[in-house]
């Protein structure tokens, strides 16, 4: 654009061409003018970071970002990305929200650091760009990655000491039997009873899968990255398949559990061990 | 920036570019070669149907055509340099560029450049029309590079609209500075080869025999300004050229070189004013007699005419002087003499003998002149435009037989016959005469106003302007030479009777000259604004030395207060906080005004703390607008109204 301007107003003052001026003095004042509206495209909208889910190492992470215009104009173009150069431009109305989900590549487990965040615009004649950098209170959680232990982890399953795979427990459903004296009333099945076929109790059971504690020992004899990821596979392949399991590592030992929490912060003290 | 993110493949982008192009080209199509237009034309209509068709034209074929094209302008001006073969040759590359833009910046060297073919077609016209279409263009342009870097290309395309029109009109008053203040040069920054193009005007020769019809256009010649006295119209001789050689049939200038020395002169100036002329495509520039200082840029010659060193290929202006002179210190030199009563000795020899008879029966040459001019009066001589052609001895012929003519024939006629019996006479050249604009308050001088004079040397008083064409006795001067404005009136009377319109007198008249006005202004003001007018507003200001210093001031000038003025405009809070953080933000500038120390990124939890912590007083009225505060962000996901207002309250008891 300078070459061009420069270019105009050379060509004008040799043929003395007053209309040429005029040419490149818009020209000019646009470019001038363009520095403020440039700038005010970023203006006045907040950045809003948001926590970012965990994924394993390797997997791709999204770092969701809102943008919320409080303004009385719309922006357009408003450019969100880990670098200047690899913004994605959207538009953002006037009083509206709009939600970027930048994304991370991720290489190993543990608290990643999110890079600043370059928030650009060079709307609305592209002849100047105006920048600024976010920084994100939130890191990423990368789990370790999941890798299948070639021989089957000895799974020191306090369940199997205690020679029981079932307890019997208060929590699910399981099945019926006969009354037998001494159940509690509450398992009473009370509607089949008014049916005239019988007293029936109805059996609960905390857990449906196997117990197991998953323990550091078992797989201590590998290198420990690769320990770390066995433990997460067998940790996956216990929730996957509803068992009731439990970890014990160096540092720390996470009683038994099932369910998303559970798996969370056993998959969290993996990443962070 | 990332332009990966801006593809130019978005909606509506592509076929904007082939719109602006259009519209820059436009008025260039009329200028250059045609096949050029042509070829630019195909291009565009080419590049909208690959982009329907969703092709790309293969790269070898563009370069083929590209160097046939190259190869065509070179064909067609020889050579590549100039203004005419360099315009013809961007305008090409401009349309090309199209055809093979693939990416933002593709697109976005277009459209920077869409502003200097803008610029390219200034060079055919200057004309007022064309500052209005600068505009129009420059609105395109900016809308198309709104567009391309909007993430939805031409969606919403009316908010992007309203962007480049605000910015356009906010761009004009910084643009008006700019211009008054930019430094212009006097003179180009390198000369480029001018293309010579036949001018309309008053040329250096005149054979009056060999026309038969004379055409009198009504295109301006230029226009004048007098600064304070204005002469009589019958007294307006814009003098242009004299010629003094004659060889029987053609009179022609003199070849001389410059002087000074005539301004030695006694002189008394009389008029001041300043002329804006059209361009003729000539050296010479006109003025009221008599000439005596050239204004800048042209030279004084001998014979009291001006000169430019270059063609007048664009409106020029000046301003002059005109003087009384005293030619009576000076006699004449042997060598004017001899050049002033020079004539060929082989032709028009029955005109020579008869002036010499009718000069002996005079006393004085004065008495001589005054008799042939009475003879002109008395006699059958009549003035008109399609006088009969004489081919040989054309004086004879037109003094003795056809005595008809226009005032060529006369002038020429009458410097023969006073050279003949001795007295040094010479043709001048110019116009005669004015149209008043009142409107403008100026006068307009059209090429139908040229006229031919003489002037001949008397020995005590020096050059006297005579003008035997004015001796023509009224009756004889052909009825139907009227001006075209004034037929034009005749016309519009005439048609409007016949629709039952009866046109006010004059009205097609009035209009035309309103016109005029405002383009005088646009044409000497605005386009005309020079470094002269600049020096001179600079003086009234008492600047007589450093100019381009307090120039570039201005420019500084212009730039900080546009960027202050448009910076406040624009960036001023555009900002309107949603209620409750409003009277969140009042509510905390309150808590410090009491002395706590909270600011927005403490949450209102710790702020209630550091209340409680602080001061009881303070808590007891803060609190319940912090509790509010609290539980509306933080429990309810819609607010009422009236929840907000209640909020309001409790902050504004705080």
């Amino acid at each position: 654009m300078l070459g061009i301007l420069i270019l105009i107003l050379i060509a004008s003052t040799n043929y003395q061409n007053n209309m040429g001026f005029m040419a490149g003095f818009v020209l000019l004042a646009v470019g001038l003018l363009s520095v403020f509206y440039t700038f005010r495209n970023l203006k006045g909208v907040e950045v809003r970071c948001l926590k970012p889910v965990a994924v394993f190492a390797t997997d791709i992470a999204t770092v969701p970002v809102q943008l919320v215009n409080n303004t009385k104009s719309e922006r357009v173009g408003f450019g969100v990305g880990f670098s200047k150069r690899s913004v994605s431009y959207t538009d953002v109305g006037e009083q509206a929200k709009s939600q970027v989900e930048l994304t991370l590549e991720t290489r190993k487990r543990g608290m990643m650091d999110i890079p600043r965040i370059a928030c650009a615009s060079i709307f609305p004649f592209g002849i100047f760009e105006a920048w600024s950098w976010v920084r994100t209170p939130y890191q990423v959680l990368v789990y370790p990655k999941p890798i299948p232990c070639p021989e089957p982890l000895v799974a020191t399953s306090s369940g199997i000491e205690e020679g029981q795979t079932q307890e019997k427990g208060s929590e699910d459903f399981h099945n019926l039997r006969d009354y037998q004296a001494g159940d509690p009333i509450k398992q009473v099945m009370w509607k089949a009873y008014a049916r005239e076929r019988g007293l029936y109790s109805k059996e609960f059971e905390d857990y449906v899968g196997e117990h197991q504690t998953l323990s550091w020992e078992s797989v201590a004899h590998y290198e420990k990255e690769l320990a770390i990821s066995y433990l997460t596979d067998a940790v996956l392949t216990a929730e996957v398949s509803q068992n009731v399991y439990g970890l014990e590592l160096p540092q720390e030992t996470i009683d038994k559990g099932q369910g998303p929490e559970h798996l969370h912060s056993c998959l969290k003290a993996l990443a962070l061990m | 920036m990332n332009v990966k993110a801006l593809p130019i493949t978005r909606q509506g982008v592509i076929p904007l570019l082939i719109m602006i192009q259009a519209v820059v080209l436009f008025p260039l199509w009329f200028h250059i070669p045609f096949w050029i237009s042509a070829v630019t034309i195909a291009l565009l209509l080419g590049k909208y149907g690959m982009y329907r068709q969703g092709v790309k034209a293969p790269r070898w074929i563009l370069l083929i055509v590209v160097l046939l094209c190259v190869g065509g302008v070179f064909w067609q001006f020889k050579t590549l340099n100039g203004r005419d073969a360099g315009i013809g040759l961007i305008v090409l590359m401009y349309a090309f560029k199209l055809l093979e833009a693939r990416s933002y910046r593709d697109a976005s060297l277009i459209l920077f450049i869409s502003f200097f073919i803008v610029v390219t077609a200034f060079f055919y016209s200057e004309a007022i029309w064309m500052g209005v279409y600068l505009l129009l263009s420059v609105l395109c342009i900016l809308l198309g590079l709104v567009a391309l870097n909007s993430p939805k290309g031409m969606q919403g395309i009316g908010s992007l609209g309203k962007i480049s029109g605000v910015t356009l009109l906010q761009a004009l008053p910084i643009m008006i500075l700019l211009f008054f203040f930019f430094p212009r040069s006097s003179a180009p920054l390198w000369s480029m080869p001018t293309d010579t193009q036949a001018g309309s005007g008053i040329d250096d020769t005149m054979s009056p025999g060999s026309i038969g019809a004379l055409h009198t256009f009504d295109d301006i010649a230029f226009r004048v300004d007098f600064e304070d006295k204005v002469p009589p119209r019958s007294e307006m001789y814009w003098r242009g050229l004299v010629l003094s050689e004659f060889d029987g049939f053609t009179w022609f200038k003199e070849k001389h070189s410059p002087i000074r020395q005539e301004l030695e002169l006694p002189m008394t100036p009389t008029y001041q004013y300043r002329i804006q002329m059209e361009p003729n495509n000539r050296n010479w520039i006109f003025g009221l007699e008599n000439l005596a200082e050239a204004p800048k840029g042209a030279y004084l010659f001998s014979d009291f005419t001006w000169n430019r060193r270059r063609q007048t290929t664009q409106r020029f202006i000046y301003s002059a002087q005109a003087y009384d002179i005293d030619f009576s210190q000076r006699p004449l030199t042997e060598f004017q003499q001899s050049r002033y009563l020079q004539l060929p000795d082989d032709s028009n020899e029955d005109t020579r003998e008869w002036a010499e008879e009718q000069r002996s029966n005079h006393q004085s040459d004065e008495a001589f002149i005054r008799w042939i001019l009475s003879y002109i009066h008395q006699g059958e001589f009549y003035y008109t435009l399609s006088p009969p052609v004489i081919e040989i001895d054309s004086i004879d012929g037109f003094w003795f037989d056809s005595q008809q003519g226009y005032c060529e024939h006369y002038a020429g006629a009458f410097v023969y016959i006073m050279r003949s019996a001795g007295i040094p006479a010479r043709v001048v050249t110019g116009y005669q005469g004015a149209e008043y604009n009142p409107y403008g308050d100026y006068y307009i001088i059209r090429q139908s106003d040229a006229h031919a004079w003489t002037e001949v040397w008397l020995d005590d008083e020096g050059w006297r302007r005579i003008d035997p064409t004015a001796a023509i006795h009224p009756s004889r001067v052909e009825e139907d030479l009227r001006s075209d404005a004034s037929s034009r009136d005749g016309w519009m009377e005439e048609f409007g009777s016949d629709v039952g319109f009866e046109a006010p007198e004059g009205l097609m008249r009035n209009l035309a000259l309103r016109w005029d006005a405002i383009q005088s202004f646009w044409s000497e003001t605005v386009m005309g604004y020079s470094q002269d007018m600049q020096f001179n507003w600079l003086r009234k200001l008492g600047i007589e030395r450093h100019q381009y210093r307090y120039l570039g001031y201005g420019l500084l000038a212009t730039i900080l207060l546009a960027g202050l003025i448009f910076g406040y405009l624009v960036l001023r809070s555009t900002q309107r906080l949603e209620p409750v953080t409003k009277y969140y933000l009042l509510l905390l500038k309150k808590l410090r005004d009491h002395g706590i120390d909270c600011d927005r990124t403490m949450g209102p939890r710790d702020v209630l703390q550091l209340t409680r912590a602080t001061s009881q007083k303070v808590y007891a009225r803060a609190a319940p607008a912090l509790k509010t505060y609290i539980s509306m962000r933080y429990q309810h996901e819609t607010l009422s109204p009236e929840a907000i207002k209640q909020f309001k309250q409790q902050v504004s008891r705080v």
